[in-house]
């Protein structure tokens, strides 16, 4: 029988879909019959959500004209391998 | 080497790349450069990311010809800034030695007891959702914290298939790690974050 500290070594597993069908009722069984396991796996996948979220700001416009100076100096000098620029 | 035409707008931007269109580069540079500076940012400082990647950018305009398209553009740029990152890394003996045999975080483990049960169940719920926390910024101070004090390989996984949504397999390929060891980081680092949420909401303290 899947004990609590069984589902919490494979939440992640179970979040992202990579368990087998097996595994995955178990957990859904447990977590019909546990509130702490349902707040956890709840509270897991939020902060994944949160992580997203947080990580997904730009860099500066400035960074990217940098970026742009650097590859139109470097394109300035460079050579197509086949001859093929137009 | 000769231009195919192409139904996807990603084939065609390869395309003009490889045919050294500055107006390409510029539309690359705005699409990619953000996953790229993510990856970078993971491996080292922020001042150093950046460079990384405008050198990354110098790197692609010599090897764009090699890229046959096996994997997508993203993942060959991703792993581009990869290797320079731990290639610098290497040269600077900081690469950090990960184990893979424990899933479970140690502080998480010691919250059930001997019969596997809940000791210490999880009080709270979280009740910010995503778009809230952007607007915290004590909440969003912490996570930063937290993200840069997770090792390098837990970091870089968690960034790569959360952030900017890779394919487990183009993450295990960027990493150099296997199937089994991403899912390890994957929920070890998530595990961490949950913890630092918790405390968070708890106490409001970081």
């Amino acid at each position: 029988m899947l004990m609590c500290r069984d589902l919490a070594d494979i939440a992640s597993d179970y979040i992202d879909g990579e368990l087998t069908s097996r595994q995955n009722l178990s957990v859904k069984m447990h977590l019909m019959m546990c509130k702490h396991c349902r707040t956890f796996i709840g509270n897991l996948r939020a902060s994944t959500e949160m992580m997203k979220a947080h990580s997904s700001g730009r860099p500066n416009e400035e960074f990217m004209r940098r970026i742009d100076e650097r590859v139109a100096e470097a394109l300035k000098t460079w050579e197509p391998e086949d001859g093929d620029k137009n | 080497m000769g231009t195919k035409a192409h139904p996807d707008p990603q084939g065609l931007l390869i395309d003009e790349l490889k045919l050294g269109s500055s107006s390409a580069y510029k539309e690359a540079v705005r699409e990619y450069s953000p996953g790229m500076l993510a990856v970078a940012r993971f491996y080292m400082d922020h001042s150093s990311a950046e460079e990384v990647v405008q050198d990354c950018w110098v790197t692609v305009i010599d090897a764009i010809h090699k890229f046959e398209g096996r994997s997508g553009l993203k993942t060959w740029l991703h792993r581009i800034v990869a290797n320079r990152c731990k290639n610098k890394l290497r040269s600077s003996n900081r690469e950090v030695a990960t184990d893979f045999s424990e899933s479970l975080d140690p502080e998480l483990a010691d919250r059930f007891n001997a019969t596997g049960r809940w000791d210490l169940p999880p009080k709270l719920k979280f009740h910010e959702s995503a778009d809230t926390l952007m607007e915290n910024d004590a909440l969003s101070g912490c996570l930063d914290k937290h993200l840069s004090a997770l090792p390098e390989t837990q970091r870089s996984a968690l960034m790569l298939y959360e952030a900017h949504q890779h394919k487990s397999e183009d993450v295990c390929n960027i990493l150099d790690i296997s199937a089994s060891n991403l899912r390890v980081l994957l929920h070890r680092a998530r595990q961490k974050i949950f913890l630092m949420v918790e405390t968070f909401q708890e106490t409001g303290k970081c």
